[in-house]
């Protein structure tokens, strides 16, 4: 099988001691490989932490004692910690926590700093023609 | 046409100042801001960290075909290693070598030198070259490789976002599969000393010291502590090594090969104070001064220095890489704690180097890199934690691989000894370079190799054999019966080999 060692394979079938190192062939991947988690090999203390394997898990519920500390761990599209910043996006804070949506007195918002989807819809050139024209630039 | 409309709008009459509304700043309305999942592209690996770790797996990541972004804030790649650990280092230790060699050992080589100087500014230009030339060539690597390389600190927003602040101002984030913290480790402060790294230095400032001082004290007798105290001992400062532990090299070093080399650098004008416990510092003098004590009831004394050395060890690094937004712990000491699969307790967030468990050295991190990678793509990797060689590159160089003899002793494993003198080494003898020896340890009855220490010429390159037979599970036999060319340093080791199994011929 392995053509290059035969001739180093025939010369040990006459020697009189037998190497430590063998040739096993080429690296295999094993079919079935176990992964759940084990502590690292260079683990000071050997052992994962108790909460190292909830993760993900139907159990990860488990080790919170309200409905209210699960919340604050759980992740949807982001984290929804309540402590988040209030950069930290849509779930980031509570939405009273924000104050009210609408403008206060005497405020109003420029329609340009609106996202694209609140604002009027753009002309396009050929239109702007045609109101610019007075209707002529579409019979031209 | 266009331009017409824009002209009509400008010409409009301007309102009154008084009758205009308040329009909401624009920052204001972030609050209704949100992350498009379209923002940016999902990559395969999003990697934290451009040194040893983070730019092997970044280019290991690449080869298996995986979309890769590298982040990394020095603003070059490399990390410690490349930029102000290993390399820089080596190239100081070998011109320093060469300027004492032709300082003290050239005369009885037969060769007369003319007046020697040193240039600091050039010897440190030699320096600054290699690593330059080192780290532009990962860059290169990245980019063979298809990685994108983001120049910028990286934060976690969530498990699987991260904001990276660009070292050229503003911001950008990236979304990944999967992510690799590899943040590495910085050098661990001195309680009460502060590091100005001009007087008080750490290896950083050592490796870039403006002018030669005449003093330093050089705290911790560890391969980096013993390294630059090399270095500028050489170059004619005088140095003190205070160590805490009874012995040099640290804990991993074996005892009898601690004590040869102890002794040898002692002769090349090093001063050691072993057991020895720095208590306190002051820096507010023009010499900075530190009380050190025996560390088992002894005499108090005070040491003056130009310059301080801490290298008392290496501490994880995870400044500014928001673990808390993830609900990520460390360990007591500051690591990330993972499980055999580089996993944290996030599985899609993996950890490798300096950051998380085992000794900090580049060529752990390296293979834990390529490990983590064939992890995340095949789901399979190897790493044998029981493999990892050491050097220390000071001259006479050790290196070791393997156990060492006190641990065999603690856990009462029978063990067999060889060793052989460079002394008796033909190679070395010409070379006029015969201090030290190799060291081989074995099971006494089945003969498999255990550990391999070295001091000597030229030891960090020979290691590479002992690493190897320990890999394989090579006997001490085997080693012997392996054909040595002829001269060579590396019959040593194969003269060690026959020691343990049998007798060395030639000692």
């Amino acid at each position: 099988m392995f053509s290059a060692t035969r001739a180093l394979r025939q010369a040990a079938v006459h020697a009189e001691r037998t190497p430590l190192i063998k040739f096993i062939g080429p690296r295999t991947i094993p079919a079935n490989i176990d992964h759940t988690p084990k502590p690292h090999p260079a683990s000071p203390t050997g052992s994962l932490p108790e909460d190292f394997t909830l993760y993900g898990s139907g159990s990860a519920s488990s080790k919170h004692t309200s409905f209210s500390s699960y919340r604050d761990h759980a992740q949807q599209h982001g984290p929804l910690q309540k402590t988040i910043r209030l950069d930290g996006g849509i779930g980031g804070a509570s939405g009273s926590s924000l104050g009210p949506v609408s403008a206060p007195h005497g405020t109003a918002f420029d329609v340009s700093e609106l996202p694209a989807r609140f604002r009027r819809a753009a002309l396009s050139a050929a239109e702007i023609e045609a109101i610019e024209s007075g209707g002529a630039a579409l019979v031209g | 046409m266009l331009s017409s409309r824009l002209i009509s709008r400008a010409a409009r009459p301007a309102f009154q100042k008084s009758t205009l509304p308040v329009v909401v700043s624009a920052p204001a309305l972030s609050r209704w801001s949100r992350g498009y999942s379209s923002a940016s592209e999902e990559k395969d690996l999003v990697i934290i960290g451009g040194g040893v770790a983070g730019y092997v797996a970044a280019i290991k990541a690449g080869q298996e075909g995986m979309k890769v972004t590298c982040i990394e804030k020095r603003g070059t790649l490399g990390g410690t290693c490349l930029n102000v650990g290993c390399i820089p280092s080596k190239s100081l230790l070998n011109n320093s070598h060469l300027y004492h060699q032709i300082l003290h050992d050239t005369k009885k080589r037969g060769i007369e030198v003319g007046e020697v100087k040193l240039n600091l500014a050039n010897f440190m230009k030699a320096k600054d070259d290699a690593v330059s030339g080192l780290t532009k060539g990962v860059e290169f690597l990245l980019k063979k490789n298809g990685v994108e390389y983001i120049k910028g600190t990286g934060t976690f927003v969530d498990e699987h976002e991260i904001k990276i602040a660009l070292n050229d101002g503003g911001e950008t984030s990236v979304r990944g599969k999967n992510i690799l913290i590899a943040t590495g480790s910085e050098a661990t402060p001195f309680p009460g000393l502060e590091i100005d790294e001009k007087r008080v230095i750490t290896s950083t400032g050592a490796i870039a010291l403006e002018e030669i001082p005449k003093t330093m004290t050089v705290i911790g007798g560890g391969i980096i502590g013993l390294e630059m105290a090399s270095v500028w001992s050489r170059l004619g400062t005088k140095v003190t090594v205070v160590e805490f532990l009874g012995q040099i090299g640290g804990p991993g070093m074996d005892t009898e090969i601690a004590k040869a080399t102890q002794k040898l650098l002692k002769k090349q004008g090093m001063d050691f104070k072993l057991n020895t416990k720095v208590v306190s510092g002051d820096k507010s003098g023009e010499l900075v001064t530190l009380a050190v004590d025996a560390a088992k009831g002894g005499k108090p004394e005070t040491i003056e220095s130009d310059v301080v050395l801490v290298a008392i060890g290496r501490r994880p690094y995870t400044g500014g890489l928001g673990i808390e937004n993830i609900g990520m712990e460390l360990d007591d000491r500051g690591r990330v704690i993972i499980d055999s699969e580089y996993r944290t307790k996030i599985p899609h967030i993996r950890c490798v180097g300096d950051v998380t468990f085992g000794p900090m050295l580049a060529h752990k991190a390296e293979e834990e890199a390529v490990a983590v990678v064939e992890y995340i793509k095949k789901g399979y990797g190897h790493v044998n934690y029981g493999v990892i060689p050491s050097v220390m590159y000071t001259f006479p160089e050790v290196a070791w691989v393997g156990q060492t003899e006190q641990d065999l002793k603690k856990e009462n494993i029978p063990y067999r000894i060889g060793t052989f003198p460079f002394s008796a080494n033909s190679r070395a003898k010409t070379n006029l370079d015969t201090d030290g020896m190799v060291k081989m340890i074995a099971d006494p009855e089945t003969d498999r190799l255990l550990g391999v220490h070295i001091i000597g010429p030229n030891a960090g390159e020979m290691i590479a054999e002992g690493a190897l037979a320990l890999e394989y599970g090579a006997s001490t036999e085997d080693i012997a019966r392996t054909c040595h060319a002829h001269p060579t340093l590396a019959e040593a080791f194969k003269e060690a080999a026959m020691a343990t199994h049998s007798k060395a011929i030639h000692f």
